[in-house]
């Protein structure tokens, strides 16, 4: 007899007893090992709770109580507005992603008039990128698709009424993802460094600057200073590829987040 | 809930009665349950479980909680297939727009030369067509006439006002009304707010408008009333047809006591 402490889950003697294949021994092996250290189970445990909970049977909605559907059955097309947003922001990301493989965000020595390096690099991506002319024809599509049906979503929820209490929350988390939309777009509007990017981003740089009070930071802060140069350039790019991204990814999904906990508004 | 179901049963309900929500009928499955009913891996995995959380296990063993069984549309098929098919008619959409109507890229920037149209995109005329303002920016008699503010400050604080009408929205409006016939007043203002984000868009675009500019300035701001005035009287003269059927429908249901 042995000296040493036996543990009452003794998980190596289990695993000697099972009869066990080379890859179930393997994966319990990592599995405890793991477990041991992380605690891997309360998490699973909590997920698949989770899981089964998110699962419950719903109580019978308003309209099958009371049988209304036929009242409401044309409303029902402008509930998907708000996916379809979802999805074409996930298609602007992704294509997004590709043109920023070839995209600098640079003015370099051009003078006026005369092609900037990004310009050139647009240049480049639609004639001589392979696939170039119609990826960046997707991502732009895909953003106008996503501001009109971001608008649109906007209006279904107004006219059914979806923005009452207790929805509060995220009629205002919605205002705030329309602005952040629209910034989006307009960032990446000054991207190439065209004649209307240069004069839209003019524009942006006067609207800032006639801000009461906090114009003229806002105007440093957003395009870099007073005048439109490199700096504007770079900073519209920060915006449009690292700091939008983020920020609107994660209010997206707490977003739908909320939508989710807090259920459909159904039409009553 | 047990109350309600008690003490209505003589009443004629032709919903099931009670709040529609259906009793437990089954409890959360037990880590020995999930494991029965899984093969392979995931099973060693609850096999591995059990053992290690005995302790839970019988706690949760003991106790009255009770979680309801999954019961709804299976995820496979039914959803994954209809959202794929949602998923592809849409990116095909874009895709299709794509290819049809791609972008094309002017001039390169050039700070010495204006262009005759400077436009952003389509989506921020509405706020374009608000720096276009000046005529309405109030000029105080005590200042001599002169304005208390730059046309351009103007424009961008009713920028703010816009944002701060439609965010007080739903701190106004409350209750469980959702059709517009049954509130006609917001179901104006939200027509209202429509077409002037439109009319202002035109507004923006004065220069490309077939139209006299005064003219157009005025009707940027009339025909929204307008719109709102004929909504408002339209639904007004829907609601008490359409609340009627609805009523009845719901009466029939809930006969009044
Ligand atoms: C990036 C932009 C947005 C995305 C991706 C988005 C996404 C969604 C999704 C997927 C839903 C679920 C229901 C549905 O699809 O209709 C939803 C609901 C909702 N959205 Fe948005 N949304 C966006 C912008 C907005 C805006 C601009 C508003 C309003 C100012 C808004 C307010 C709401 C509200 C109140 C709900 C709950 C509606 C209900 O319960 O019926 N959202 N959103």
């Amino acid at each position: 007899m042995s000296l040493e402490k036996k543990d009452e889950y003794d998980h190596k003697n289990w695993l000697e007893s099972k009869d066990l294949t080379p890859v179930e021994a393997t994966f319990l092996t990592a599995l405890i090992w793991v477990d041991k250290r992380l605690r891997i189970v309360d998490y699973l445990e909590l997920l698949e709770s989770l899981y089964y909970r998110s699962n419950l049977q719903m109580p019978k909605s308003h309209t099958e109580q009371y049988d209304l559907d036929n009242k409401f059955w044309y409303w029902y097309a402008l509930y998907t507005l708000g996916f379809f947003s979802t999805l074409a922001y996930v298609v602007a990301a992704i294509s997004g992603a590709l043109l920023g493989f070839y995209y600098v965000p640079a003015v370099g020595s051009a003078g006026p008039g005369e092609a900037s390096i990004a310009y050139s690099q647009i240049a480049f991506i639609m004639r001589d990128l392979q696939f170039g002319f119609m990826l960046r024809s997707i991502h732009r599509w895909s953003a106008q698709v996503m501001t009109a049906a971001v608008f649109l979503h906007m209006l279904r929820v107004y006219f059914t009424g979806a923005y009452k209490e207790p929805r509060e929350l995220n009629w205002l988390l919605g205002i705030v993802l329309i602005s952040l939309t629209m910034v989006f777009g307009y960032s990446g509007y000054l991207l190439p460094w065209d004649q209307l990017a240069f004069w839209a981003g003019q524009i942006g740089v006067e609207m800032s600057l006639s801000i009461p009070l906090i114009g003229e930071w806002v105007a440093q802060l957003l395009f870099g200073g007073f005048s439109l140069s490199q700096a504007t350039l770079q900073r519209m790019y920060i915006l449009h590829v690292f700091l939008l991204p983020f920020v609107v990814t994660a209010l997206i999904a707490l977003h739908i987040g909320i939508v989710w906990v807090q259920g459909i508004a159904e039409p009553h | 809930m047990t109350d309600d179901t008690t003490n209505t049963d003589d009443e004629p309900r032709t919903d099931g009665g009670g709040t529609g929500i259906v009793a437990p009928d089954d409890e959360t499955p037990t880590w020995r349950e999930r494991k029965e009913r899984t093969e392979g891996l995931s099973r060693l995995t609850y096999e591995y479980f059990e053992r290690a959380r005995s302790e839970d296990e019988s706690l949760r063993r003991e106790s009255d909680y009770v979680e309801r069984d999954v019961l709804a549309f299976p995820t496979w098929p039914h959803e994954t297939v209809r959202n794929l098919a949602l998923t592809s008619f849409f990116v095909g959409m874009i895709i299709f727009l794509s290819a049809t109507l791609p972008p094309h890229i002017g001039n390169p920037a050039n700070p010495n030369s204006t262009p005759a149209i400077i436009l952003p995109d389509w989506y921020l005329y509405w706020s374009f067509g608000l720096l276009k303002l000046g005529p309405l920016n109030p000029e105080l008699a005590i200042l001599g006439g002169q304005k208390l503010m730059a046309d351009r400050t103007y424009g961008v604080l009713t920028n703010g006002v816009v944002v701060g009408a439609i965010a007080i929205v739903p701190f106004i409006n409350k209750g469980s009304a959702r059709r517009p016939v049954e509130q006609p007043f917001w179901a104006a203002v939200g027509m209202f707010g429509v077409t002037l984000a439109f009319t202002l868009s035109m507004l923006s675009v004065k220069n490309l408008m077939p139209m006299n500019v005064d003219l157009l300035f005025d009707l940027t701001f009339l025909v929204p009333p307008i719109v709102a005035a004929i909504t408002y009287a339209v639904l007004k003269t829907m609601r008490e047809g359409y609340m009627y059927d609805l009523n009845r429908r719901y009466y029939r249901l809930r006969p009044p006591k």
